[in-house]
């Protein structure tokens, strides 16, 4: 398996002890694109954090091309974060005095053989607006740029934290299909955690996750394309 | 009100930047208090002492006594008064004795009692120290036993110097007060004149009537000198001068910085605060209780800062103005604070900071509830400059830092003008330092070739005198002023052609001919003369003027002359060819001590260092001052943009920058700030020394010219980068404790 989860938990201590993940299971193909749903407050985005190196686990195990991130120090989470993990966030996170182009250089500046800035930009349609900054874009523009940055490492996961949370339908599509032609393009295993249910449908695999237990694995053979998806 | 607590939070959330603003408003108010505390206190002591006790604006001696000196009075509208004088030998030492002044130069006693019976003697605390006495004890001069009664300060005695030409004191020699009547059982006891002028105005003009009095009644005159240039009675004025020179302008300075950072900080705050004030004011809360609430902060840091900082500046002031005086003797009194100024170093910072807070504040909460909630305060808006930036060609490393640095245009002038004043304060400091070394060293005493200077008390003359020895030369000189410019006085001085007693070379370092009139260098740039220029002098003794036309310019440093060929001289002033007042030896020459009216010293080049003490003192605080503020300064930034680009700190962590590299791109990111600030601050320096530099002259005729030493430059640089090196270290802890969660919780772009 490229994602292997097994037997997760994560509790915080907020004056009242709160488990987020109660022993989450979860298994991924090489190239997949896979999509946790959930509620609000139900650990998708705990979930997504352990897996892209963010925070630790209090107990279980995470395998990322074969890695064992539970077991990694923090210096070596660095660099997996550093060599192996793109994330794209729901509000873009972008660096507002960078012009698109420098946003993206923030990646392939450490990164050890990233795609041309050109190359990315051009695969997500943004070539004529390099020199923007982040402020002069619309919603889906942003949140472009934000996949560019992520993918430019050409990253062994891809990891979206609801990237059409901020979005309009149409810019949500927009999105999702050119998440879907990374996927085919550069063969990047995606993960995206959302809530909403009707983006199920351009996932190969689908988790849905409530108080920090899955609850639901689905496989999906029949992948609509994201230019069809409604809500 | 709740609101109030959030006062303490906000503070308490920033401890270090607050620390750091509040001693930044110390120091000012501390300098504000120290400098003119001890400005005023020098000049109380000083000029109190010489005002209370009627110090001398002349003296003089004669041939003869003066027969009608109420008639000379009436004339001159001077007060004349007669003092008995009389050198007596002592154990290693000698004690010049004098009559108690009653109009002119009266004696303040400063321990012990007046001098009540027969044989009673007030001596110089320092002479009592050096020889051991006690009061209470005796001293016996000449055979006669006198009764120390007590010590005393004399107007005209504040520095005590034997002979009035001379620069430094004698070992051993000190002054005594006794009766008029005691005073003449000593045979030889001679008669030296005091006038002071009961018009106060003109008194370089009442000097000249008075001489021309006293010609044309046939008296000779000698040791003429007016208190101007009398050491005895002018040193303490270059100290007071130059604290005076210092005090108001570093510490508006200083105030102004405050101001703009805590401006900058305030405008900070509160528009990172702008969705909690547009929701306040949704609730109800009127715009000028917002104003009072936010309006409370850098209110309490102001006030804190100037309370701190007047309170450690007041128990400073009494050890500064003791080192100041170590060498000058006066009566003790007590450190006073003019309540004026302590109210200025309070108010001063709190009127500042406040308008400037009240200002920004007014301008925020213009904005109407709806647009503060949107939040669109905390969104970075891209500036022109960020925009016209074309960075395509440099590594993304330095278009971050580029971009880091231009972001925010007033934090870029803080950071800038911080170091650059920080940089100015510490290159002044040494620079000042240097010049007076330079001038220490290349300048009067390094010009002697011949090292002793023997002054007569009267013109003497070649062809009568039998001419004087070989190794040794005569010169003339008068102290004179420029036509127009009485504050600016120099000696114009008559030299041998074939004078080799101390170098006279032009600029570019060749000899200048002794036939012609030549200038020296600090003196031309003073009145802005170049050769081939005419300038007026008037002499200060018998007021003629005459005309010069400047042929070559001395390389000098501080010192004020202009020469020209002693016979040349001799013919211009009406003097018998051959006449001259000085002889400049190689060697000691065993004169007639009672001819004499000093003799300078140069051969010891360390002696003349004590001269500087004060300098020192006031060169360490400026360095210290100016690496705290340093530090203070790039400290603030430093943490004010790590605040500021806590989300993007965040998300460099999240995408896999190692803790150097992120180091690196933020904290590196103000070097060049840093470094423009510094070389900033050397031309300004100049500019800003070479004003006071013009100031202080005009006050005290010295002229210290700004000479910058490449050495000093280099340790200013280090020092400043030393200081940016540990403050990246301090903010580097800061960096540490920003967690990658911020960006993942981050809401907006």
């Amino acid at each position: 398996m490229f994602v292997s989860v097994s037997n997760l938990t994560k509790s915080y201590n907020t004056g009242t002890i709160t488990h987020v993940l109660k022993g989450v299971n979860l298994e991924m193909e090489r190239g997949q694109i896979g999509v946790i749903l959930g509620p609000s407050g139900s650990g998708k985005s705990t979930l997504m954090n352990i897996i892209g190196g963010v925070d630790r686990a209090d107990s279980g195990r995470v395998e990322v091309d074969g890695e064992c991130i539970t077991d990694l120090n923090d210096n070596q989470l660095v660099e997996y974060r550093r060599n192996s993990v793109g994330f794209v966030f729901q509000f873009y996170n972008l660096v507002p005095n960078l012009t698109v182009a420098e946003n993206i250089e923030v990646v392939s500046n450490i990164s050890k053989n990233p795609l041309k800035t050109d190359e990315v930009l051009s695969a997500v349609g943004l070539s004529d607006k390099k020199n923007r900054f982040p402020r002069e874009l619309s919603g889906g523009e942003q949140q472009r740029v934000s996949i560019a940055r992520a993918i430019v490492k050409n990253p062994k996961l891809l990891l979206c934290d609801e990237p059409t949370g901020a979005l309009d339908l149409d810019t949500s599509r927009g999105v999702l299909s050119l998440l879907q032609k990374v996927n085919a393009q550069f063969g990047t295993t995606i993960l995206m955690i959302t809530h909403n249910s009707a983006i199920a449908g351009m996932a190969h695999a689908v988790f849905r996750l409530r108080s920090g237990e899955v609850v639901e694995v689905a496989q999906n053979s029949k992948l609509i394309e994201a230019e069809r998806i409604e809500w | 009100m709740a609101l109030r607590k959030r006062i303490w939070r906000i503070i308490k959330e920033n401890k270090g930047r607050y620390i750091g603003i509040v001693i930044l408003i110390l120091l000012g108010s501390f300098y504000f208090i120290a400098a003119t505390g001890i400005s005023n206190n020098l000049e109380k002591m000083v000029v109190g002492f010489a005002e209370e006790h009627r110090q001398e604006d002349l003296t003089f001696s004669l041939d003869k006594p003066i027969e009608e000196i109420a008639a000379l009075e009436g004339e001159s509208g001077a007060q004349i008064e007669a003092c008995r004088q009389y050198d007596a030998k002592v154990p290693n030492g000698e004690l010049r004795l004098l009559s108690p002044g009653t109009e002119i130069n009266i004696p303040a006693v400063t321990s012990g009692h007046i001098l009540e019976n027969p044989g009673d003697i007030l001596l110089d605390p320092s002479f009592i120290k050096m020889h051991g006495l006690d009061i209470g004890g005796q001293i016996k001069l000449k055979g006669k036993t006198f009764n120390i009664v007590g010590t005393m300060a004399v107007p005209n005695y504040i520095y005590i110097i034997k002979n009035l030409y001379d620069v430094l004191p004698t070992r051993g020699f000190g002054i005594g007060i006794v009766s008029s009547a005691d005073i003449e059982v000593f045979p030889g006891v001679v008669t030296v004149y005091a006038a002071y002028f009961k018009d106060r105005e003109n008194i370089n003009a009442q000097t000249i009537k008075l001489h021309g009095l006293l010609s044309e009644k046939g008296y000779s005159l000698s040791e003429w000198i007016d208190a101007k240039s009398n050491k005895r009675v002018s040193m303490p004025w270059a100290n007071i001068s130059s604290m005076k020179s210092m005090s108001l302008p570093v510490s508006m300075a200083f105030s102004l910085l405050s101001c703009l950072i805590v401006g900058v900080m305030i405008m900070r705050i509160v528009k990172s605060d702008g969705v909690v004030i547009g929701t306040l004011y949704a609730q109800g809360y009127r715009r000028r209780e917002l104003i009072w609430h936010y309006l409370a902060i850098p209110i309490l840091l102001s006030a804190t800062g100037g309370i701190a900082g007047a309170l450690l500046a007041l128990p400073c002031v009494r050890p500064v103005v003791d080192s100041m005086l170590i060498s000058y003797i006066l009566p003790a009194k007590s450190i006073s604070f003019s309540p004026l100024n302590l109210a200025l170093a309070v108010l001063m910072p709190v009127a500042f900071i406040g308008l400037s807070s009240f200002l920004i504040m007014r301008k925020m909460l213009k904005k109407s509830a709806v647009e503060l909630m949107k939040g669109d305060e905390q969104k970075a808006k891209v500036n022109f400059i960020e925009r016209a930036l074309r960075l395509d060609r440099f590594k993304f490393n330095t278009k971050f830092r580029i971009r880091e640095q231009v972001r925010s245009i007033p934090r870029l002038l803080f950071l800038v003008l911080g170091v650059c004043a920080a940089s100015m304060i510490l290159l002044y400091g040494f620079t000042y330092n240097y010049s007076m070394d330079v001038v220490m060293e290349k300048g009067a005493l390094a010009r002697y070739l011949y090292p002793l200077e023997y002054n007569f008390k009267q013109v003497r003359n070649l062809h009568q005198d039998g001419g004087i020895p070989e190794g040794a030369e005569p010169y003339n000189a008068f102290r004179c002023y420029p036509k127009g410019r009485e504050s600016v006085e120099f000696y114009l001085m008559g030299t041998e052609p074939n004078s080799v007693g101390f170098k006279m070379n032009d600029m570019r370092g060749s000899a200048l001919s002794r036939d012609q009139v030549n200038i020296s260098y600090p003196l031309s740039s003073r009145l802005k003369l170049k050769e081939g220029d005419t300038i007026s002098v008037v002499t200060k003794l018998d007021g003629k003027s005459y005309s010069l036309k400047i042929d070559g310019i001395v390389e000098a440093y501080g010192e004020q002359f202009i020469y020209m060929s002693l016979d040349e001289f001799n013919r211009m002033t009406g003097q018998p060819p051959g006449s001259y007042r000085t002889v400049l030896s190689s060697h000691e020459i065993d004169f007639d001590k009672n001819l004499l009216a000093g003799v300078m010293d140069a051969r010891n080049h360390e002696a003349y260092k004590d001269l500087a003490r004060p300098t020192t003192v006031i060169v360490t605080s400026v360095t210290i001052l100016a690496v705290l503020i340093a530090v203070i300064i790039i400290y603030l930034v430093t943490s004010l943009r790590i605040d500021e680009s806590r989300n993007t700190i965040s998300l460099l962590k999240i995408l896999g920058y190692r803790r150097k590299e992120l180091a690196k791109l933020i904290l590196n990111s103000s070097m060049p700030a840093v470094f423009i600030g510094f070389w900033l601050g050397l031309p300004l320096m100049l500019v800003f020394g070479n004003n006071i530099s013009d100031y202080v002259a005009e006050m005290i005729n010295m002229v210290i010219p700004m000479i910058v030493s490449p050495l000093y430059v280099l340790i200013s640089f280090v020092l400043i980068f030393l200081v940016y090196e540990i403050t990246k270290l301090l903010c580097g802890r800061k960096l540490a404790k920003i967690f990658m969660s911020e960006a993942l919780k981050a809401g907006t772009e």
